[in-house]
């Protein structure tokens, strides 16, 4: 039981902008009241819900191997030192998994979805996210290039598809789906990619990334999937690549989706020396559009590495950059790459990529539509998070920011002309009612009587970033784990999960193309349920 | 150089056209990799299996492994770096050296061939044993085969893969990495993981004398390891967690006989391309698992004071 008292309390599920108010906790749930509870007397200081990052990579084979690829980082970055509450571990650009639950609970972040887990490996997916303590956890599995499904989109088999979409998501122990680089990265199997939606995808005739988008989002949708199609567009990065993202948009028709990392997706020019952001048009189209979220996939300058499941993008980035390249590609379903990379503002495309994540960010007018995050570690590390609040809630420090910033570079942004400062509700809205509603999660994101009693207090401060970098407190289901910048507690979070209806005849489909095409056999292939920490099975949903 | 262009071993069975040994014999350490994964099998895009493979294996001496073999590369001992060299310089069209291609123990033409099938296969795989990482130039060695598959991405599709055995040591090396963040030597002296091969690996750290006790879990290293390492193990006390009589448990202080992993415990495996299995026990044993032993010994610990001087959570200036 806990009563915090005096705080002023920032509640966008419920239109509560900065109202002074108790906040009262039982059972780890948010109550009307309660009775000789102890208190915090968070006068002068913000209440928040718990942070939910919609889009980052925290766990798995990816973010693994950019670890044994990068150890030069570790060395130098913030360790963590084992004591009576926590492990040991390391910070930097790909945090160890304790530190990873360590450094977002640290910064009042209390719900994350990893974004891009192979089937294949989820068990590795998920061992590393019970290792992830404190905060509650989700995951999207890859689907856009399991060649199972391509086959059957090949052949039209479009419900055959969806009971099988159904049972990989439960194989998986997934919460949504994801589709990255849809037929690209199959087709990265053989060295090459997919660049034109509507042709067809290598090695086949009518499967196109179009057809895939649309056949997955209706799948999603059918299936009631709380979250809907989780979507990494095709030519992420690529000088012009707005006429891709428009397109796959348009071709969606209504459905629902998810853009992920939208700022990678939104440039004009014909190369790199050409390019300029195009972000205004993409924030023009998402504002008419009500179907569709996305998350910004902002970029800060600095050290980072770069981790997709689109393996011809990490090819290119690996020959313009000539640094270390991770390359693993997983049989029949998806891929991977890593790069380590530097944004500096200095280059004119990093300069831009760093405009355009702002740009979305304060050009999308709903913020209940367009979420913080980095795509970490892919834009920036997760606990930078702060200075991008910094530079959405203070013009004159973006003004700074860019005086450095040569004219040619001035002349392909937006970010000069746009006055737009967002105020602590929006950002309570872009770090977690809005995600916390996209990822259809109703106990979080906001403090009403029966939300998960995740809550951040932070002590009112001119100086934005260090408020948001550093919460007075931080409470997970009731508890406080962090007070004054020490780890007070380490409770383990949930696994949340969804469990679609699927004909279990379609195991009897499944099962002989895995002798075929797989080297494991289909009795391990699933993820078992004793592997998942703490789980809750959320409802499907009623999609009409 | 660095990375590491890869795959997962089903990506092998259904596209590879080329496949490379290098410094391995797998017919002998590996014997079911010819045929499950990487030769035999037949593949979704290579429909004849073997018929639609060639294989080329590198190596110093003539061993079971030849006989799989379309082409034998015998190398000079020593001699791998400078040949994954060369072989790199003809990738990009550039001059070499005859007296240096001479040193190899190959021949030009031998060197050129092998460039020419590598760069005609539409998904060519380099796997690399111990022959190439553990001898003269060593970890240079693996990183300059990784650094030929990857440059010959510019060309054609192309994967390496390090040859592990051993157990699951892949296994550790994952785990190892998602919680220290280092895959293996790994110093916890000051609260948090340090690593630097050479100086925190075990045997350096043995060979040295810096450790004054040992655990040691699925792993014989008194059948493996150097000689001063091995009589270090066998000065200090030593705690060996194996189901079976091992060199290194005859010299141990304590050997707690513990369950087979995969046999009678349950768990988890890593395959070489960290894939993880799921390990079901067939049979019960009447010996603890690894994992109740060592739970048991760490609560053991636990009860102890805390070593750890009472500071600071974090520290930004690791030293």
């Amino acid at each position: 039981m806990l009563r915090i008292v005096g705080g002023q309390v920032y509640d966008p599920a419920h239109g509560i902008d900065g109202v002074v108010q108790d906040v009262c906790i039982q059972d780890g749930r948010i109550v009307e009241n309660v009775d000789a509870a102890p208190t915090i007397d968070a006068s002068g200081m913000i209440v928040f819900p718990g942070g939910v990052d919609v889009h980052t990579h925290v766990a798995g084979g990816s973010i693994n191997f950019a670890r044994a690829m990068t150890p030069e980082d570790h060395r130098r970055t913030t360790a963590f030192i084992r004591s009576q509450t926590n492990r040991a571990g390391v910070g930097g650009m790909t945090p160890t998994t304790f530190a990873t639950g360590y450094l977002y609970a640290g910064m009042g972040w209390t719900t994350v979805n990893e974004a891009a887990v192979p089937i294949l490996s989820a068990k590795h997916t998920h061992e590393e996210l019970r290792d992830i303590p404190i905060v509650d956890k989700s995951c999207c599995v890859l689907l856009a290039n399991n060649e199972i499904l391509l086959d059957l989109l090949e052949a039209g088999e479009m419900e055959r598809a969806r009971e099988v979409v159904a049972w990989q998501i439960w194989a998986s122990k997934a919460y949504g789906v994801k589709a990255v680089n849809p037929g690209g990265v199959a087709a990265w199997k053989y060295g090459k990619n997919a660049e034109q939606l509507s042709e067809p995808v290598d090695g086949y005739h009518k499967v196109t990334p179009a057809k895939i988008v649309a056949g997955l989002a209706q799948i999603v949708d059918d299936l009631g999937l709380p979250h809907p199609l989780h979507l990494h567009c095709n030519n992420l990065g690529v000088p012009g690549n707005l006429t891709t993202t428009l397109e796959t948009m348009q071709n969606l028709d209504g459905r629902r989706a998810h853009m992920a990392h939208l700022q990678y997706h939104a440039y004009g020019g014909d190369d790199w020396s050409t390019m300029r952001s195009e972000a205004p048009q993409l924030a023009d189209y998402m504002n008419a559009h009500r179907n569709f979220t996305t998350d910004a996939g902002a970029v800060l300058f600095g050290d980072t590495v770069t981790i997709t499941a689109d393996g011809p993008w990490q090819h290119l980035l690996y020959k313009l950059t000539g640094r270390k390249w991770g390359n693993l590609d997983v049989e029949n379903e998806t891929g991977c790459g890593i790069v380590p990379y530097t944004y500096r503002p200095t280059n004119l495309v990093n300069a831009v990529q760093w405009a355009v994540g702002l740009e979305l960010l304060l050009l999308i007018d709903d913020p209940w539509r367009v979420f913080l995050t980095t795509d970490h570690p892919n834009g920036a590390c997760f606990w930078r998070y702060p200075e991008i609040i910094q530079l959405l809630m203070c013009r004159d420090f973006r003004r700074d920011c860019m005086a450095g910033q040569s004219d040619k570079a001035l002349s392909r942004i937006h970010l000069p002309d746009i006055d737009r400062e967002y105020t602590l509700y929006e950002i309570a809205t872009i770090t977690s009612a809005g995600p916390a509603r996209a990822l259809g999660l109703p106990r979080k994101g906001h403090l009403g009587v029966g939300a998960d009693a995740d809550v951040v207090i932070y002590d009112q401060d001119d100086d934005v970033a260090r408020m948001f970098g550093h919460p007075r407190y931080v409470i997970k289901g009731g508890e406080i784990v962090i007070e004054d910048g020490d780890i007070r507690a380490t409770p383990e979070g949930r696994g949340l999960l969804v469990r679609p209806p699927h004909d279990e005849q379609i195991e009897a489909f499944l099962r002989p193309l895995f002798e075929d095409y797989y080297t494991m056999s289909f009795d391990n292939y699933s993820v078992e349920m004793e592997r998942i920490q703490q789980p809750e099975i959320c409802d499907c949903i009623d999609t009409e | 150089m660095g990375g590491k262009v890869s795959c997962t071993l089903g990506e092998v069975k259904n596209r590879a056209d080329f496949v490379l040994y290098w410094g391995g014999n797998p017919a002998e350490c590996h014997p079911r990799h010819f045929t499950k994964y990487a030769l035999m099998p037949k593949g979704r895009f290579v429909p004849r299996g073997r018929k639609d493979r060639t294989m080329v294996l590198v190596d110093i001496r003539e061993t079971k492994s030849v006989k799989a073999a379309d082409i034998f590369l015998q190398i000079r001992p020593g001699k791998d770096f400078e040949a994954l060299s060369i072989l790199r310089a003809l990738v990009k069209g550039q001059h070499v050296d005859e007296k240096q291609v001479a040193e190899t123990g190959l021949t030009l033409e031998q060197l050129t061939d092998l460039v020419d099938r590598m760069k005609r296969a539409k998904f060519g795989v380099m796997f690399f044993g111990m022959g190439l990482s553990m001898t003269r130039g060593k970890h240079m060695n693996s990183a300059s085969i990784l650094t030929l598959a990857a440059e010959l991405n510019a060309y054609t599709k192309f994967v390496a893969m390090p040859m592990r055995g051993h157990g699951n040591v892949t296994g550790a090396d994952v785990v190892m990495r998602w919680t220290t963040g280092y895959p293996f030597g790994v110093n916890f002296s000051r609260g948090y993981p340090r690593y630097n091969p050479g100086e925190f690996s075990t045997v350096d750290l043995l060979v040295r004398g810096d450790v004054d006790a040992a655990l040691i879990l699925g792993a014989d290293p008194g059948a493996t390891m150097p000689q001063p390492a091995i009589d270090h193990l066998a000065r200090i006390p030593t705690v060996v967690l194996d189901p079976k009589v091992t060199h290194t448990s005859r010299l141990a202080r304590v050997h707690i006989t513990t369950a087979v992993t995969g046999i009678s415990a349950p768990g988890t495996g890593y395959r070489m391309d960290e894939i993880p299995l799921p390990l079901r026990p067939a049979l019960r044993s009447p010996y603890p698992t690894d994992e109740d032993v060592v739970r048991r010994i760490h609560q053991a610990v636990a009860e102890k004071p805390d070593w750890m001087a009472a500071g600071g959570q974090t520290t930004t200036t690791q030293i």
